[in-house]
């Protein structure tokens, strides 16, 4: 039976025996090496790097005998850094609570109440987190600038004079209703999973609704709550867009570290507020960690139950106007940046005088090589992203080695690390040292590519974790070698995980601003920089014109994602 | 059928520390074992004891911390589990889900790099064996548990492994499936000739399918032998009372052969083993430590039951059978099961017989007795 078939096993070296086959594969040591490596270069490197240079006096070597805290002096001692920091502060805790705030109550009617369509409601709600925050935040000194379209009205009708749109105000507002869907979306994907057994045996048990909800349902989402907060805080604390765009003279940290870099290419300075910033980010994350402690509530249970619902049609009416209206007020801006880059004509009235396609004819020119420089810096990126992702979720899932914590640590730091500090460390390292790329298109591909390697590593995780590795094993057994088993058994499976990230990682780095700004060249140019400079000269025309075609890319790839997968676009960002 | 196929599997002093938080562990401990060319082999054992660890060193899975694994005289360390030849089922069977039966069954032969022809025979002709034809085209998210074990095991089999290994192919079925898959296996197995390793907890399916047992317990090999042999002879308390139902009396040495059950019933048990240390603190066996210490084990089938009334006082007969108090009679229909409570026995004695034994019931002073030939003593001291 067994004839044609070539000779396997044991007794393949013939009857006489021989020295057994001795193919101790290598080639995962290999892998796991260059990792490591990339990550150490990339990653650790930079870091560590622009936190010793912080301690470097600006114009002198780093060494360690030039030590000093005078990059560090100037929090007590220039007015411009003591209201920087206290800015930062206010604006990224007052975004925090803000942003929790609005999304509490929405997550929870989304849970309690029937809304008509639901599903629709969690895909708009992807919408902010997608378009860069700085493309809409122009929007809102047209809708509440001293100009604005709503002004007049909030003045005229209600008596309502609003604070002036370019200060904290404007930057609270825009980054509250554009991050506030992080705090959303996990809170309502963690009611949703809950046990409605839990809160029926609580009421089953006499507690009223309010009991119910303060006892029961808050402590099982509390630390849901935190991971959202945690997300908003440190995306708030590293912005750059918004603050430049509406910040006028009102500087927070991360403007202030372009202010020194663009202003004066101090960049040990620079690397002293990159260093403050990172310190709040871990002092804010202690200080949640030991609010809501280690606990984790797991109550995923089988059941097909579906919660209570609030039937009163109080509630439903409330709840529905709730979460509509929050979502309209978040979708404002896009659709104010869409709105106008139809405006033809639009000086001195409070709405455009006309419309046409101008503005795109305006770009066309200008738009293009911005667009494909976007396209190819982000592409490369996520391809470098999901491979090294992609590899380190597998290593670090499959294999058992001393000192892994460290790497899956490692590739966690981009998500706590702002943007601007990456962006920061980049320009600190490969200025001079071994390795000098200032300037050129790798320093961008490989900001982005630490930027967005979470991304790729959190998606293809999963993916691996839903992989029993007794599939491998089969078909090790069966006697495929490494690398068949990995190409025939583990990629087809993980596949629409690693498609997920990919489009992921290039969707939210077409728009990418914070590593951009401090990385690009005049070669380099992004459509995110185009924008930017749009903004900040004041031509809004052609700047909503490239932010409509940025948002419609970024929104087409979610959708495609979310349709080839068959998931929510929410759950891509869950 | 390929004679060089055969070949015997020997298993010396294998070792497997795993290193955890808590410090090393020792899921194996020195395992030695010789399985026959085309036997039918079963690891039995409860869980954790080192049995699924064992098979999976030899499937190359598991790294041995020390020890040899040779088959056909050959060393098997050094080849990657890929090279072995070797055909495994596993408890959740593995089945990749996104390829057709077809393509699951024909995995093997296809890394082999045989030619498409010959593969789309061997396998349609493989699965029609295991009564999966024409369900070649379904993924196995389409197949019932049943039909998905029968896969799996056209895929362990289809390129004529040198060994079937399967490691609680049956756990995950249903009572009535099991006992079907079990005969089915051992068939496919023997018309095969192929060496099978199976590793399963449940002793009645081990004792069904197997040639021989290997009895596990903490990482130790206790016990190997025939299934009938295992059972008549256990060499220890754990694989007595882990192999079928058993009591155990506690006991001491007396002169001679003698054995006195407590209660002063005096027995001579033709089959004689040493108690272990261990075993003796396990079992809280009475009088553990000294010299004198011993239990006797006796299958409920081999007990007899006497009403105390029919023994008049002062005869002989007396002192033949430990007294006892009938608690509770079931009848099963096949047979007749009576708990008994003595001063004796370690735990309640239990005692089966196929037709109720006439003037016995509950709440009755009874004496309990066995012949010789079917007790088994284990003796501190032997």
């Amino acid at each position: 039976m067994a004839a044609g078939l070539p000779a396997r096993g044991v007794g393949a070296a013939g009857p006489d025996g021989g020295l057994p086959r001795r193919s101790r594969d290598l080639t995962p040591w290999l892998v796991g090496a260059i990792t490591v490596l990339v990550l150490f270069v990339f990653l650790l490197y930079p870091i560590a790097k622009t936190m010793l240079s912080s301690f470097v006096p600006q114009g002198e070597a780093l060494s360690l005998r030039n030590l000093s805290l005078s990059n560090f002096e100037r929090f007590w001692t220039s007015p411009l850094y003591k209201s920087a920091l206290r800015n930062s502060l206010v604006v990224s805790l007052t975004t925090t609570l803000i942003a929790t705030l609005l999304a509490l109550p929405a997550a929870y009617a989304l849970a309690r109440i029937r809304i008509p369509f639901k599903n629709l409601l969690l895909s708009l709600s992807v919408i902010p987190l997608i378009a860069p925050p700085f493309i809409g935040a122009y929007s809102w000194v047209l809708l509440l600038g001293r100009n604005g379209i709503f002004t007049h009205y909030l003045n005229d009708w209600f008596g309502i004079t609003l604070p002036s749109i370019f200060g904290p105000f404007g930057i609270i507002l825009a980054l509250s209703l554009s991050y506030f869907p992080f705090v959303f979306l996990i809170v309502q994907g963690a009611l949703a999973a809950a046990d409605p057994f839990i809160e029926e045996s609580a009421a089953i048990m006499g507690a009223s609704r309010w009991r119910t909800l303060r006892t029961i349902t808050f402590p099982l989402v509390a630390p849901s709550i935190a991971s959202g907060a945690m997300i908003v805080f440190i995306r708030a604390l590293g912005n750059v867009g918004v603050p430049s765009v509406l910040g006028s003279d009102y500087y927070v940290l991360p403007t202030l570290i372009l202010f020194q870099v663009e202003g004066f290419f101090n960049l040990n300075g620079a690397a002293a507020i990159a260093f403050v910033n990172v310190l709040l980010v871990l002092t804010f994350l202690l200080v949640v960690r030991r609010l809501t402690g280690k606990r984790r509530f797991v109550t995923l249970t089988g059941t097909t139950q579906r919660s209570r619902m609030a039937t009163s049609l109080g509630a439903r009416i409330f709840g529905n106007v709730y979460v509509w209206g929050l979502m309209a007020l978040a979708l404002l801006p896009q659709a104010m940046v869409v709105f106008s880059s139809f405006a033809e004509r639009w000086a001195g009235t409070m709405l455009p005088t006309q419309f046409g396609l101008g503005n795109y004819q305006l770009i066309l020119g200008r738009v293009l090589q911005p667009i494909i420089n976007s396209v190819w810096l982000s592409a490369l990126a996520m391809l470098m992203a999901l491979a090294f992702g992609t590899i380190t979720a597998y290593v670090s899932l499959r294999k058992r080695f001393k000192g892994k914590w460290l790497i899956d640590l490692t590739i966690m730091l981009p998500f706590v690390l702002p943007g601007i500090v990456t962006g920061v460390a980049y320009l600190t390292t490969f200025n001079s040292g071994p390795i000098v790329l200032t300037g050129t298109a790798a320093l961008l591909v490989f900001g982005y590519f630490v930027r967005r390697l979470a991304y790729a590593f959190r998606s293809v995780s999963a993916s691996i974790g839903q992989v029993d590795p007794q599939l491998e094993e089969a078909s090790t057994i069966c006697g495929a070698r490494w690398a068949r088993t990995i190409r025939t058994v583990t990629l087809p499976l993980i596949a629409p995980g690693m498609l997920a990230g990919g489009i992921l990682v290039f969707s939210t780095l077409i728009g990418e601003l914070s590593v951009t700004i401090m990385l690009f060249s005049g070669t380099t140019k992004t459509v995110s920089i185009a924008i930017f400079e749009y903004l900040t000269s004041h031509r809004i025309a052609p700047a909503s014109a490239m932010g409509s075609i940025v948002i419609l890319i970024t929104l087409a790839l979610v959708f495609a994602a979310s349709k080839l997968l068959g998931k929510s676009m929410a759950d891509l960002f869950r | 059928m390929d004679r060089q196929r055969h070949g015997r599997l020997q298993v010396a002093q294998l070792t497997k520390v795993f290193d955890t938080q808590e410090g090393p562990v020792t899921a194996v401990d020195a395992v030695n074992l010789e399985v026959e060319a085309g036997e039918f082999f079963s690891l039995l054992g409860p869980s954790g004891c080192g049995k699924t660890t064992t098979l999976r060193m030899i499937a190359g899975l598991e790294t041995a911390t020390s020890g040899s694994i040779r088959f056909r005289d050959r060393d098997l360390a050094s080849l990657p589990p890929a090279d072995r030849n070797l055909g495994m089922v596993f408890q959740s069977y593995a089945l990749f889900p996104h390829m057709t039966v077809m393509e699951n069954a024909a995995y093997g032969l296809r890394v082999r790099g045989s030619p498409d022809a010959k593969v789309k025979a061997r396998v349609l002709e493989l699965l029609e064996t295991l009564g999966l034809g024409g369900l070649h085209g379904r993924y196995p998210s389409d197949l019932s548990g049943g039909q998905q074990q029968r896969v799996s095991i056209a895929r362990a089999l289809a390129y004529e492994p040198d060994m079937f290994l399967l490691d609680e192919p049956l756990a995950n079925l249903d009572a009535k499936l099991r006992v079907q898959m079990r005969e089915e296996i051992r068939r496919i197995q023997k018309e095969l000739g192929v060496l099978a390793l199976y590793v399963t907890h449940d002793q009645e399916e081990a004792m069904s399918v197997s040639d021989r047992i290997g009895v596990f317990q903490l990482g130790t090999l206790m016990q190997v032998g025939a299934p009938e042999d295992i059972y008549r002879d256990p060499t220890s308390l754990f694989v007595a009372d882990f192999i079928g139902k058993i009591n155990f009396f506690s006991a001491a040495r007396a002169a001679g052969d003698g054995v006195t059950v407590a209660g002063g019933f005096e027995t001579a048990p033709t089959r004689r083993h040493a108690l272990s240390a261990r075993e003796a603190a396990d079992y809280q066996v009475q009088g553990a430590g000294s010299p004198h210490a011993a239990v006797v084990a006796v299958r409920p089938e081999h007990v007899t039951i006497t009403p105390a009334d029919d023994l008049q006082p002062g005869t002989e007969h007396a002192s033949r059978g430990v007294p006892g108090r009938v608690r509770r009679v079931l009848f099963l229909g096949s047979m007749t099961r009576y708990f008994v409570t003595t001063d004796g026995a370690m735990k309640e004695v239990m005692v089966e017989s196929p037709r109720p034994i006439p003037h016995v019931a509950e709440g009755m002073a009874v004496r309990l007795g066995f012949d010789d030939h079917d007790a088994i003593a284990y003796l501190a001291d032997a």
